[in-house]
């Protein structure tokens, strides 16, 4: 079970590294870093229920709490950027002065 | 059931990432968050589960619901790199290795029991560090909406 879980933790760590890397929009690339962090969530879990290390889950809450903060940072500067220089593709943007 | 809950997980990850439609992906990604949550539940971490499915569900879509509603619906098409599927399989390759030939040398403390001051126990060392990049998160967060405040005021 653990095995199992790993190996869907480390596909969507995958997957959301495929996201961060390939050349998509703002939108797309914070759904890959929400990913990421989800793996490592579920990383700590399926530790913390298997393995018995209970000492992952309030790791786990304090993951989830740094990503909902990377979140809100994450959208105003879209939002900034984006009513800055009227693009939604960071590669497109040339430069915030 | 395990491989049910977190194949759809999947699923719906490459669907969000893949999906044209920016409120399809959203969907999609929330669907993802939901169903993460219902599989902590079945797991028996049901307060992680709760938390993961308010705050990621909840939370974090409608904020980029409101994100998307900020800057529209409309996103070109990009051009993919050709390295990112490769980074990735090859990450996922690796990784897979690594861990299924050490997985037999990880400790089992199935008896550990739970304790109150966890947190404390086993991250005291580390709060500051927390409680930092937490700060800057929320300074950042402040600090940028200020300046889309005045962004918009000169706009105005």
């Amino acid at each position: 079970m653990f095995e199992i879980d790993m190996l869907f933790a480390f596909g969507l760590f995958s997957i959301g590294l495929y996201g961060v890397t390939s050349k998509k929009d703002f939108l797309r690339i914070f759904f890959a870093l929400e990913m990421l962090l989800n793996a490592v969530i579920l990383m700590l879990a399926s530790g913390a229920v298997h393995l018995g290390a209970t000492q992952n889950i309030p790791l786990a809450y304090m993951v989830i709490v740094f990503a909902t903060l990377e979140a809100a940072v994450g959208i105003l500067i879209f939002a900034l950027s984006n009513r800055l220089t009227n693009k939604v593709i960071p590669d497109t943007i040339g430069g915030i002065q | 059931m395990n491989i049910l809950f977190l194949s759809l997980v999947l699923i719906l990850a490459i669907a969000s990432l893949t999906t044209q439609k920016s409120v399809s992906a959203l969907i999609a990604f929330g669907l993802m968050m939901v169903l993460l949550g219902g599989y902590y539940i079945y797991l028996d971490e049901k307060l992680l589960g709760l938390f993961q499915i308010f705050v990621y569900a909840g939370g974090i879509s409608v904020l980029m619901l409101f994100g998307i509603t900020l800057i529209g619906t409309d996103f070109p098409p990009t051009r993919e790199r050709p390295f990112a599927i490769f980074l990735s399989v090859a990450f996922f390759g690796l990784v897979t290795t690594l861990f299924m030939s050490h997985v037999s040398q990880l400790p089992h403390h199935a008896t550990t029991p739970s304790n109150p001051s966890l947190f404390s126990d086993s991250y005291g060392d580390f709060v500051i560090i927390f409680a930092l990049i937490g700060a800057s998160l929320l300074y950042a967060t402040i600090k940028m909406a200020k300046l889309l405040q005045s962004q918009r005021g000169q706009d105005v």
